[in-house]
């Protein structure tokens, strides 16, 4: 413990560049000693708890673009790194098509936080914690990313190297993120646990998301994420492949439950137990699981 | 009487509304300076050397504090065992040790906030480690580690109670209940860290402007540290943010007076100003004490208790705060509000390098109460008798003797209170009842909304009882007395009453009770009465806002002098100013070997009901119905009561199921709202139907008792009844996280 009395804000220079080039080149010129910021609150609390000390803070909102929130119907949702979570909340195409999108963003903390924080700063944080982070997983979010070199596209399934780490470059700036089209029938649940009601840093975080899927052997397609249980935002997939192999019903449920628990390798903190996690990823899967099944039944 | 029992509005309701109230923070005077405390940061070492050069020497730092510039290096409210800065250079020895993560070492004064952090970071120490000793019951041991070699034992307190003989009573119970309880730490958490303003007042007074819960005390703890006389020395109260008991003992007063005194000393006459951070109060101020209780409690089959044999260790942190006073309300209430003829407690206070720890709502109460109402709670299911019948059997009742050998005060009114819980929680049951016919798919009724999903089989409901009585006022001896002045101005008729107290309104609304006693005795509108308030050159000692005494003993002193004044008054004195003292009935220590004592002048009494749900998949707990009967004597303002009662649930619940204060060697591993949770306004109880009793109290101002910390008591222990009820399992200790409710079901 620091114990670092009275942690204030230290002092730095906010820069606020003319464009993504100019944005990528400083960052780029200034590595480990300059980073992106959007909403700021995953900087400012760290920054104050003397956590990070970045001399620049170089603000890419609303730069060429990535304020935007656009749907097209034959490509998809393109989420600008700009858009704050409660925008998203209220978006109709969101709240038609991709309602599991909505439904992570009104986990997070409050609303006051949700009109800084952003998709893509939750994303880029790398927390594994993140809550919206399982909903873009399972949706199949690529980034867009610009860096020194220009564009280009990273699929988040590979974007996260540990707590706070991913493959980004210095000078690269994540300026979206873009879901392709759902897929008939789909359903998707965000099960957070935390210790309070609500606003809580999740203790447990499990995304479930299913459709109909005639290429898989059951006939359906489960894809599983989970919150605070592994070093990344974790991908059971020992657990989603068993859902495919399987004809579903309850008994293949609980065991792709069990899977997902065995996936993990949760840690022991003030929040709870690695013991009491794997507990709740076995239960909240499940449970999840059923939800999901009945939905997507329900609708085909 | 009109204005007695009305909902008066809060003297201070419109300024606290649009935000013109000033707290500590807010204060600033012209030319102000600004000041850093250098923690200790760890919990048990001792200070081999401090160098200060670095931090002086950056520009901007005005001056740099430690040990050696404290005239008189102890402070405390109980007993002077604390250092007001640890290192060497004073002259009374041990007070380069540091006991605990948020010990003082040193002070940094500059112009601005920034510089005095940075200054305070360039202080170098060295410290040499010493052995940890975290574990209470370790720290008895002969041969743990002493944190106070003066003292030649971490023990500092050790209370005994014998009455009649338990072993033969044991062997004549029909059933005998036995466990080991424990209880945790609870971070107060009130909304105003801890802040003030210190300066030289136009007569030369060293003056803090500060956050506090008695004027007077924290004006003889700076006098006796600085070696000045009390009249040299001036406390104000502005605004206070809560309290709770977390304001009792000294954070910044001290400190504040040291650094504006040796400045001024210096030639520099400037104000001082601190605001301490979250992480700085949490970690610097002190908590409520974690217990250890392990009870044998015997009864006959009617339940009828014959005896209980009660050992307590209240794990006191580094110094002593209050917690020989806490541990002595602690020693009197592990039995509970009941008459039984064998008692043996043995109870003592024990220094660790835990957290310190002190008063909190309840004071020792809630402690007590866990073990005692749970005991009985499990007494009631083995002998199958309904809880509120068993206790209704055992109650202190006009003229019973209480563990320490003598009665209560007269005006008891247990037996009214849980008579009255039992009519009111009838529908309770009844709702249970309905929800299980509901459940097993015996009912047609339609369910509600919100209770479909409560209809799942993982969710469980249950109900539970609890009951308890808690002192108004100073106990064992203790001097208590609280002193007002009240003056009358005007001609025909009294046009104008000015009222002087120092009782700390901490957001319990006690100025506006004040005035209302003065209005009504004084047979005036409330607008003629002006109140001067907590400032010690100004006001009398009306003793500390704690111990729910300040309606009682504030509010007597005042009820006293408004009756002078207007003999005066009646006796064509003009202008009247009357200086009246209450003192209430004197009680006495707890005897070293027999506890035999009049402990207390007054009660208040209070039982509870509890309804839960609890998620048996995730372990959560959810507090659904909660009624509180609580005999206050007389609501003075009924709204100010309900406010009290639902405060105290609340921050109970928080305490039952909620607030979690993890501690790892020593160290605070919770220091920020983040990982430190209270209940928000979603975690409240769903419904908390308060019903306030008015009994008189003889000897209380209009028949006030105080209420403050009544609710508080038997609120964790009717919890820990109901998810028993829910789930069939009891739970010796707390609070119920999630995780602990799923470990208890053998689900983990």
């Amino acid at each position: 413990m620091s114990l670092n009395a009275h942690p204030e804000l230290p002092e730095f220079d906010y820069i606020r560049p003319a464009s993504l080039m100019d944005a990528s080149r400083f960052l780029a010129q200034h590595a480990g000693e300059a980073r992106p910021m959007l909403g700021g609150t995953d900087i400012f609390v760290r920054m104050r708890d003397g956590m990070w000390h970045d001399q620049y803070l170089v603000d890419v909102k609303n730069l060429d673009g990535t304020d935007k929130l656009h749907f097209d119907p034959q490509a998809g949702l393109i989420l600008g790194a700009g858009v704050n979570m409660n925008r998203v909340m209220v978006s109709p195409e969101v709240q038609t098509r991709y309602p599991l999108l909505a439904d992570a963003c009104r986990s997070v903390a409050s609303y006051q936080l949700r009109t800084r924080a952003t998709i893509v700063g939750n994303i880029c944080n790398a927390s594994p914690a993140g809550d919206t982070i399982g909903a873009c997983l399972v949706l199949g979010g690529v980034l867009d990313v610009h860096g020194v070199n220009g564009y280009r596209e990273i699929p988040l399934a590979g974007f996260f190297l540990g707590p706070g780490k991913t493959i980004l470059q210095p000078g690269d700036i994540v300026t979206a993120i873009r879901f392709p089209l759902p897929p008939q029938g789909n359903t998707g649940v965000y099960l957070k646990l935390g210790r309070n009601t609500w606003s809580d840093l999740s203790i447990v975080g499990v995304t479930v998301y299913g459709y109909p899927d005639a290429s898989a052997a059951s006939g359906y397609r489960f894809r599983i994420a989970l919150a605070s249980v592994a070093p990344v935002p974790l991908i059971p997939r020992d657990a989603e492949a068993y859902l495919s192999q399987n004809p579903i019903g309850r008994e293949t449920i609980r065991a792709a439950a069990n899977l997902a628990a065995e996936s993990c390798s949760p840690i022991d903190d003030v929040r709870g137990s690695a013991k009491y996690r794997k507990a709740m990823v076995k239960n909240l899967t499940r449970k999840g699981l059923e939800k999901v099944w009945e939905s997507v039944n329900r609708k085909a | 009487m009109n204005i007695i029992g009305q909902s008066t509005p809060r003297l201070d309701a419109i300024s606290k509304v649009t935000g013109e109230a000033k707290f500590p923070g807010d204060l600033n005077l012209p030319n102000q300076a600004y000041m850093k405390i250098l923690f200790a940061a760890r919990p048990h070492a001792i200070v081999r050397r401090i160098d200060t050069s670095k931090a002086e020497a950056l520009p901007g730092v005005i001056a740099v504090f430690t040990a050696k510039d404290v005239p008189v290096n102890e402070y405390g409210l109980i007993m002077p065992d604390q250092p007001v800065l640890c290192g060497p250079g004073s002259s009374k020895p041990y007070t380069d040790h540091v006991r605990w993560v948020g010990d003082q070492v040193a002070l940094v004064v500059a112009e601005t906030e920034e510089i005095a952090a940075k200054g305070r970071n360039l202080i170098e120490v060295d410290y040499e480690g010493l052995p940890l000793v975290t574990d209470p019951q370790n720290a008895m041991q002969a041969d743990a580690p002493v944190l106070h070699p003066d003292r030649g034992s971490n023990i500092f307190c050790h209370y005994r109670i014998r009455k009649g003989d338990v072993d033969a009573a044991f062997a004549d119970s029909d059933v005998i209940v036995e466990g080991e309880y424990r209880t945790p730490a609870q971070e107060h958490a009130y909304l105003q860290p801890e802040a003030g303003l210190g300066y030289i007042d136009e007569q030369g007074r060293v003056a803090v402007q500060v956050a506090g819960q008695w004027t007077h005390e924290d004006q003889e703890q700076i006098a006796h540290a600085l070696g000045l006389p009390l009249e040299q020395v001036r406390v104000i109260y502005p605004a206070i943010g809560g309290a709770f008991g977390g304001r009792e003992d000294m954070s910044v007063q001290i400190v504040l007076a040291l650094a504006v005194w040796r400045l001024n000393q210096r030639g520099i006459n400037r104000p001082v100003k601190i605001i301490w951070s979250r992480e700085e109060s949490i970690v610097g101020h002190h908590k409520r004490h974690p217990y250890i209780l392990k009870a044998k409690w015997g009864a006959k089959k009617d339940g009828k208790l014959v005896a209980a044999q009660v050992e307590v260790i209240a794990d006191g942190g580094g110094y002593a705060y209050t917690s020989t006073k806490v541990l002595g309300n602690a020693t009197l209430m592990c039995t509970g509000p009941y008459e039984i003829p064998n008692v043996k407690v043995d109870s003592y206070a024990v220094y660790t390098n835990n957290a310190v720890t002190g008063a909190f709502r309840g004071f020792g109460g809630p402690q007590g109460a866990f073990e005692a109402e749970t005991q009985m709670n499990r007494l009631a299911e083995i002998l199958e008798i309904d809880p509120i019948e068993i206790r209704r059997r055992n109650l202190l009742t006009e003229g019973s003797l209480l563990s320490v050998g003598t009665p209560l005060p007269k005006g008891v009114s247990l037996p009214q209170v849980v008579d009255r819980l039992k009519v009111e929680s009838s529908r309770l049951k009844d709702n249970l009842r309905s929800f299980a016919r509901l459940k097993a798919g015996s009912s047609t009724a339609n369910p509600s909304a919100s209770s479909v999903q409560a209809l799942q089989p993982h969710i469980k409901r249950g109900i539970g009882y609890g009951a308890a009585y808690k002192n108004v006022g100073f106990s064992f001896g203790a001097p208590e007395q609280s002193t007002a002045i009240v003056e009358l101005f005007g001609a025909a008729e009294i046009e104008r009453a000015i009222v002087h107290h120092a009782g700390a309104d901490v957001g319990q609304g006690t100025h506006t009770i004040m005035a209302q006693i003065a209005a009504e005795t004084l047979g005036i509108p409330l607008a003629r009465v002006q109140m001067i308030v907590s400032d010690t050159a100004v006001t009398g000692n009306s003793g500390s806002a704690s111990a729910s005494r300040l309606t009682f003993m504030a509010g007597n002193s005042i009820k006293g002098a408004c009756e002078q004044a207007l003999e005066k008054w009646r006796s064509e004195e003009r202008p009247v100013s009357v200086t009246f003292q209450y003192r209430p009935p004197r009680t006495t220590p707890l005897d070293p070997q027999t506890g035999k004592s009049e402990p207390n002048f007054a009660y208040g009494y209070v039982a509870q009901a509890v309804t839960v749900e609890v998620d048996t998949e995730t372990g959560h707990v959810r507090i659904l119905d909660v009624i509180s009967v609580d005999d206050v004597g007389k609501a003075i303002n009924p709204q100010q009561v309900q406010g009290q009662i639902e405060g105290a649930v609340v921050q109970a619940a928080g305490y039952a199921v909620l607030e979690n204060f993890v501690q790892k060697d020593g160290r605070v591993l919770t220091d920020k709202f983040s990982n430190y949770l209270i209940p928000t306004v979603l975690d409240v109880p769903e419904r908390v139907q308060s019903v306030i009793l008015e009994y008189p109290d003889p000897i209380g101002p209009y028949g006030a008792r105080g209420m403050a910390e009544m609710p508080y008591l038997p609120f964790a222990p009717a919890v820990i009844a109901a998810v028993h009820d829910a789930i069939g399992v009891w739970f010796h200790e707390f609070p119920l996280t999630p995780e602990r409710v799923l470990r208890g079901l053998g689900k983990l």
